[in-house]
């Protein structure tokens, strides 16, 4: 009897011990963030576009790219996300390389990726002025796949889907956001821009819709095409917001 | 295209895809049908932020997918046998929403790309495979029971161009076998229109002796019992076949899918006295099924 009890006992203590323990790891990302006043904003997402076919293609699919830099869709998103962000944080300006945010790419080895960590920390530490905010908010390229084949796609472009008896031509803003510890430069969070509500057959994993050939690159400068310029800026600005208040940044719906 | 599979952990980083047995969903699904058969592909309802979150790892803040579903399987009721018999098979995965589905063919083990260049993947590979009790079918008696296993190893695929994809796969057995087993698969995937996916291409398999001993092989005491000739299986060419499949998505929510797998044993499987006697070198499998998906915001 006195044995089942002090097994007891000592089972207490191991399980509040366990407990008190998993309550101090398990900080909440929302707690992180109610320390963080100020921000700074960093975006490269759209210095070029990609022109891609997938589906039934013929045997030379590879991707195309077009600079789009004169759209100024950076300067878009950071100007968005300021005023998205203005109710909740002080967001500070902020001076950055854009082009060794956007040289950034995920190994295709997950190990890799696993034991390299996260490589925008440590750009925010050497890569941006000022230092010393709470936090910056990191927009970047995110890159998934389309179609049931290996096919991927990246950041901002125009992908077409072919099928036996028809296709179909898609475009794409696809990007993550990561909030970075302007102090620890851990990665408070970090999430994918969402599918807008569409309901097409052939979706992807962020913002998309379905678009007709005037909006093909093909048919022209893409960056001079101003149909294509137009429904770019419109799926991001639907989609930034949306993506800062599921990640608890901004209330703006 | 998607398909009943009995175990699957597909994933990449930010893709969560797993397709398993979970029958109490299955009776959840009319329910759910019902709130959000309006929904389209538009979230169906929203659930609050998890209380915790660990802190490694993706939030799971934002829209999910998550798809439910029957389907039935027509298969031989063991490898080398005549008759064939329909078992149901449930269908489950949740994914981050939008996520593409990989092309999955009927055969495939379950497996991760932990190597994923898009046109070339590679990774972890796992297959259960089933126990054969001797007194489950009159065939068996006598030839005792072989215990139930997986199959664990690594896979490639290979994507030439989008509709074209080449697997192989190479399985140690643990459990109900000790050998080696090589699955090589093509398969022309054909996109009719955006919502109708049509693939088809060969199969082939080789198996270690110590594979296929188990299955195939009679010694002498099983030979008097069962009332077939001893026989030495040995390893080699297993099985050459085909397969085909079809997928149909009615709208964003529900799709319908269907596959046939011809496959003819060859070597000892097709030579044992158990096919060769009791029971058939050609073996084909059926498969029918749907899934109904609805997405879930979660705050």
């Amino acid at each position: 009897m006195r044995r089942s009890s002090r097994c007891v006992s000592f089972a207490t203590v191991v399980v509040l011990a366990v407990s008190v323990s998993a309550c101090a790891m398990l900080e909440t990302r929302e707690a992180k963030l109610q320390e963080v006043k100020t921000v700074g904003i960093i975006s490269a997402v759209g210095d070029e576009m990609s022109f891609a076919r997938t589906g039934l293609t013929g045997l030379n699919n590879r991707s195309q790219s077009f600079p789009i830099g004169s759209w100024g869709l950076d300067d878009l998103i950071v100007q968005q996300a300021t005023t998205a962000l203005n109710g909740r944080f002080q967001v500070r300006p902020v001076s950055y390389q854009r082009a060794a945010f956007t040289a950034i790419k995920d190994s295709p080895v997950a190990p890799v990726n696993l034991i390299r960590g996260d490589p925008f920390k440590k750009l925010v530490q050497t890569e941006v002025s000022p230092q010393g905010l709470d936090g910056y908010i990191v927009i970047t390229k995110a890159k998934a796949n389309f179609g049931g084949g290996g096919r991927k796609v990246e950041g901002v472009g125009f992908i077409t889907y072919g099928t036996l008896l028809a296709s179909s031509n898609h475009i794409h803003a696809l990007y993550e956001i990561r909030v970075i510890d302007g102090k620890t430069f851990d990665v408070i969070e970090k999430m994918t821009a969402q599918p807008l509500d569409n309901t097409e057959a052939v979706r992807l994993p962020g913002p998309s819709r379905l678009v007709d050939e005037s909006f093909s690159p093909s048919t022209g400068d893409p960056a001079r095409n101003e149909n294509l310029h137009g429904a770019i800026t419109d799926l991001i600005a639907r989609s930034l917001s949306s993506t800062l208040s599921d990640m608890h940044l901004a209330d703006v719906r | 295209m998607n398909h009943p599979v009995q175990a699957c952990f597909r994933s990449s980083r930010t893709v969560l895809a797993c397709q398993t047995f979970l029958a109490p969903l299955l009776t959840a699904l009319a329910a759910i049908s019902a709130v959000s058969d309006s929904a389209s592909a538009q979230t169906a309802f929203t659930l609050p932020a998890p209380p915790f979150e660990l802190p490694i790892g993706p939030s799971l803040s934002g829209n999910w997918t998550v798809m439910v579903g029957v389907g039935g399987e027509y298969k031989p009721d063991f490898v080398g046998a005549n008759r064939s018999m329909l078992s149901p098979v449930p269908i489950f995965s949740i994914r981050r929403a939008g996520s593409a589905e990989q092309f999955r063919g009927p055969r495939d083990g379950a497996s991760i790309a932990l190597i994923d260049f898009g046109d070339f993947r590679a990774g972890p590979v796992g297959k259960f495979v089933a126990s054969r009790k001797a007194n489950s079918y009159s065939e068996l008696n006598g030839l005792g029971d072989v215990g139930a296993g997986v199959e664990l190893g690594g896979f490639v695929e290979y994507y030439p161009v989008d509709w074209f994809r080449t697997r192989g796969e190479l399985r140690q057995g643990i459990g109900g076998h000790h050998g080696v087993v090589a699955d090589f698969s093509a398969d022309v995937i054909i996109p009719v229109i955006q919502r109708f996916t049509v693939s088809a291409g060969p199969r082939f398999t080789w198996e270690s002796t110590k594979a296929t001993s188990p299955y195939f092989g009679i010694d002498a005491v099983q030979a008097a019992a069962a009332g077939l000739p001893v026989f030495n299986a040995k390893g080699g060419a297993h099985s050459v076949g085909a397969g085909v499949q079809v997928s149909y998505r009615v709208n964003p929510q529900w799709e319908v899918h269907s596959y046939v797998e011809y496959e003819r044993l060859l070597g000892d499987a097709a030579a044992s006295p158990l096919v060769a006697l009791r029971g058939s070198a050609n073996q084909t499998t059926v498969g029918i099924g749907a899934s109904y998906a609805f997405d879930v915001k979660i705050r």
